[in-house]
């Protein structure tokens, strides 16, 4: 399909169709895990440990009922979580369902009670009683890093380092370049899924294997890890991800949680289930997104970008989890902070330290919205002190629509696109220069400042980019399982979940535009490691490109099948024949047989059938893979107006607009909404969201009226704009673009809010913007004067 | 056959609720809040759980007509009070605009917080017939959405407000 036209009828790619999926969601009908009953199935509630690090000097069960609650001890035979980076130096963790000798952050499971209601369950964790003796906590990441922490992680370790990196493609720069250095950090983050994670499991007899339903973005992959941790085949376990509520990277992980319930279901042979609650979430899983830059920009007297030197920390907690690993982020800054320009230098290193916090995760964007906010902030920084417009300094090194396919300074090959007008539209959506006039008047307690923030994503990683980042899993070829039915129904089995990005619809859409076939018609099958290809599952904006490209080339490889049966039963040449309204044709469209009528002739009539048709019929297996891997790169500026008051530090977003490239887009309606909804998350991100921990690591916003996600009344106006620049290496000319909405938005408004304090001096280096970092940069800044 | 297990002793008191019009009679812990016994001793799972300290408005549910949260309040105090879940506007005009309109501007992704939102939408359709969408957004203040950034939700309650017939609104 490489270089078609986006389909133009209404159902096809590029229309904005409604949602197969809505109705079951609108009428209340939606599954998700906690909506599924079981006969005789028990709850399970955790014993959390309450400090950070310690060690586990002895276990009590309460009295008399001993039986219903389980310990490592009991579980032998159980082996830890491993996820090893295979790059050298990596230090690795075991990670043990439950905590075995120590525990390494609060919330780490210490025992398993169970009973026949979650409070019941909840009832026997109080009863248990835990002896610690405190070790010395490891609460930051600096002193990780830096060697100068009192506490070690891991005994067998030399640091507390995961893995330390270096890219070094230093190259000599002008005398006369301006250098600007700044230590500029991102918190750490729930991701905070509406729905949390859970379990329900149960060993079946008949089948001989784990039954096990989890909130899962990767079946597969858990399928797996199971396996290897409880020491069965992987035929023996079967993972189902039914209704998932909210992913965003939460749900990208192997549990210690699926295993403790799925040795439990084992046990016990009872069915097991395990629902988490918000504290669990907040108090136990505050897992993503805090990173602390130490970097430097140099750009040449006209603003052109000279180089960056960088050196990065990552707070990646206490182990490693499965299966992205402890090293995912600082691989990703090392590889991605250049963004998406040009120059002459780069240098960076980064750490991944081990803290006694929970283990990191990727969050939507993963890295991205970090190295984003430190180079964008800086070359804000950088424009301000060469007095020319923010737009001005990056049009000097965005890589050009000229320039591509274009390989970077750390061998990134940008597939497409038109960075520069991307960025120009976007500043011109804003009314850039109305709202410049509109801070020239507001000199009193509140401030107008301006920002922008441009960047490039990465989709689709393909398999030689993971490899290169050493992480356990990688991704390789993305397949689908097709089949036309008896009845004619097209059904598809896709080894990748959707929890929200509408993959029922848009494949569908695909599907199509090659056969013709009604949306209504397609019935998409996935989330279950039962029927469905293996696959590493939804991450990384990678389905509309890997899924989209799979269903693409099976729906081919059928629509030769097809064409061959209904030439010999129209009596007419195949290659005349074209693929529309459920049927097959002839050009002039004066024949014609439905998909319908050759499904019932190939299942129920063969009689008609030549001798030579290929007895493999309706069904097939096709894959995909991008050549080259690199991925696919949309990309987007996003540009703000914020208002500050100088007094409370209240910041609030006045306007905001984005121009986006996802390339050809399946659905833009759809698009739109992992837009604005990676928006909503991002500007959490850039002024809302934190989860602090003190000195003993004990985290200290546990629910949701102190860890605040924006709500209705946060969102700013918005306009977006949409470029579709065809990817050139994808099956149709489609880009991942999932994570983009959340990467942008702390760059571009902290941008505005330096906009806006620079008449005072002050900056700001950190998100989220509290009030407090915002009064607290006004006083240093009052103070320095 | 799976091995016979004693539990500590439960105390649970019997109370009788109105759930959808139906009368149940319900045999659970005192301390069970609504939610729970909508979910687990009703069968009823629209009704969402998303933090249950009140905050995250998934588990919104109509309480004699007016939309309450679920997860506050144990599940004896509702006797005598008329409560209806989103199960209960299977056949209701106006929720019925609504899950259309919800659809056509994509004011859903992964649906968890779908019926809490429709229950609150319902309402600020049938109290604020003239709501513009500052209103509308500080109405929502009540419902967390992770997925949608909350511009489909407000733009489909927007048109079921302008296109929704004022006359037949109060949907009972």
């Amino acid at each position: 399909m490489t270089g078609a036209p986006p389909d133009t009828q209404a159902k096809g790619i590029g229309a904005r169709l409604a949602r197969k999926e809505d109705a079951r969601f609108l009428a209340g009908r939606g599954q998700f895990v906690a909506d599924i009953r079981m006969p005789s199935m028990l709850d399970v509630a955790f014993v959390r440990a309450p400090v950070a690090h310690a060690r586990i000097v002895e276990i009590e069960k309460p009295d008399g009922w001993e039986s219903l609650v389980y310990t490592m001890a009991d579980m032998a035979g159980v082996k830890p979580i491993v996820a090893a980076s295979k790059l050298p130096g990596f230090q690795v963790s075991e990670q043990y369902p439950l905590a075995k000798d120590k525990v390494r952050f609060v919330g780490e499971m210490v025992a398993m009670c169970v009973a026949p209601s979650r409070a019941r369950a909840e009832d026997l964790a109080e009863q248990v009683f835990v002896d610690y003796e405190d070790l010395p906590v490891v609460s930051d990441m600096h002193a990780a890093a830096n060697g100068s922490a009192e506490g070690k992680l891991h005994a067998h370790w030399d640091s507390n380092v995961f893995l330390e990196t270096q890219v070094d493609n230093a190259a000599a720069m002008a005398d006369d370049v301006v250098s600007l250095r700044r230590s500029l950090s991102t918190s750490r983050q729930c991701q905070v899924p509406l729905e949390g994670r859970g379990v329900v499991c149960y060993w079946d007899h008949r089948l001989g294997r784990l039954e096990m339903t989890s909130a899962a973005q990767m079946p597969h992959i858990n399928r797996t890890g199971l396996a290897e941790c409880l020491g069965l085949d992987e035929g023996q376990v079967r993972v189902v991800s039914p209704d998932v509520g909210g992913g965003f990277g939460y749900k990208g992980i192997l549990l210690p949680e699926e295993i403790c319930c799925a040795w439990l279901a084992m046990q016990l042979d009872r069915p097991i289930r395990w629902i988490e609650d918000r504290n669990e979430h907040l108090s136990a899983n505050a897992n993503c997104r805090e990173h602390a830059y130490d970097i430097t920009v140099h750009v040449d007297r006209s603003g052109r970008l000279a180089g960056i030197d960088c050196d990065a920390i990552v707070d990646s907690g206490a182990y490693s989890s499965y299966p992205f690993s402890a090293c995912l982020e600082a691989a990703q800054i090392g590889s991605i902070l250049p963004g998406p320009y040009k120059m002459d230098s780069y240098r960076c290193h980064t750490r991944s330290a081990a803290t006694n916090k929970p283990p990191i995760l990727p969050y939507r964007g993963v890295a991205r919205t970090g190295v984003c906010f430190a180079l964008e902030v800086m070359l804000d920084i950088a424009a301000r002190e060469l007095g020319i417009e923010p737009y001005e300094l990056r049009e000097r090194s965005l890589v050009g629509a000229d320039d591509m396919p274009y390989t970077n300074i750390t061998n990134k090959l940008f597939d497409s696109g038109d960075y520069i007008a991307c960025m120009q539209r976007a500043v011109e959506a804003l009314d850039w220069s109305g709202w410049r006039a509109r801070q020239a008047e507001a000199t009193g307690r509140k401030r107008i400042g301006l920002g922008l923030a441009t960047f490039c994503e990465q989709g689709a990683h393909g398999t030689s980019v993971y490899h290169g980042w050493g992480i356990p899993m990688v991704p390789g070829y993305e397949q689908c399982n097709a089949r036309v039915t008896t009845d004619g129904i097209l059904e598809l089995y896709l080894g990748a979940h959707s929890h929200g990005q509408s993959m029922e619809t848009t494949m569908a859409q695909v599907a199509h535009t090659v056969l013709g076939i009604d949306p209504q018609h397609v019935r998409i099958r996935h989330g279950d490691t039962d029927g469905s290809p293996y696959s590493t599952g939804t991450w990384g904006s990678r389905n509309a490109v890997m899924s989209g490209g799979a269903v693409a080339a099976a729906c081919e490889k059928l629509a030769d099948r097809l064409r061959y049966l209904a030439a010999h039963l129209l009596n007419v040449a195949a290659d005349d024949l074209v693929f529309k309204n459920g049927a097959v044709a002839t050009a002039d469209g004066s024949r014609s047989i439905t998909l319908v009528e050759i499904a019932h002739t190939w299942y129920r009539a063969p009689q008609r059938l030549p001798d030579d048709v290929d007895p493999a019929g309706l069904g097939l297996v096709a894959g995909y893979k991008m050549r080259p891997d690199m991925g696919t790169f949309s990309y987007a500026t996003h540009a703000c107006a914020v208002e500050v008051d100088t007094v409370t530090g209240a910041v609030t977003l006045l306007d905001y607009a984005i121009c986006e490239d996802g390339g050809v887009l399946i659905n833009p309606m759809v698009v739109e909404g992992q837009l604005i909804g990676g928006l909503a998350q991002g500007i959490g991100t850039a002024l809302y969201e934190e989860m602090p921990f003190d000195d003993e690591a004990q985290p200290l916003a546990s629910t949701l009226a102190d860890y605040m996600v924006p709500g209705a009344a946060e969102m700013p106006p918005l306009r977006i704009e949409h470029m579709q620049t065809p990817s050139p290496f994808s099956s149709f000319g489609q880009k991942g673009i999932g994570e983009g909405g959340a990467i942008a938005p702390p760059a571009a408004i902290a941008n505005a809010v330096n906009d806006a304090l620079a008449g005072l001096g002050a900056e700001i280096h950190s998100v989220p913007i509290s009030p407090e970092r915002v009064i607290a940069a006004l006083e240093a800044a009052h103070e320095s004067h | 056959m799976s091995q016979s297990l004693e539990f500590p002793e439960s105390n649970t008191v019997t109370f009788r609720l109105d759930v959808n019009g139906q009368p149940r009679e319900i045999n659970a812990e005192a301390r069970t809040h609504l939610a729970d016994v909508l979910r687990e001793h009703c069968g009823l799972t629209a009704t969402h759980l998303g933090c249950e300290q009140g905050v995250c408005g998934a588990c919104t549910v109509e309480i004699d007509g007016v939309p309450q949260r679920s997860c506050l309040q144990s599940a004896a105090r509702f006797e005598g009070r008329q409560i209806r879940t989103l199960e209960a506007f299977e056949d209701d005009a106006l929720t019925a605009a609504l899950r259309q309109a919800f659809s056509q501007e994509h004011a859903l992704q992964c649906g968890y917080c779908t019926p809490g939102m429709l229950i609150t939408a319902r309402d600020i359709v049938q109290r604020l017939p003239h709501a513009d969408e500052a209103r509308i957004r500080e109405e929502l203040a009540g419902n967390l959405c992770r997925c949608t950034g909350y511009r489909g939700i407000v733009r489909a309650i927007q048109h079921v407000l302008e296109t929704y017939p004022q006359e037949s609104s109060d949907g009972s």
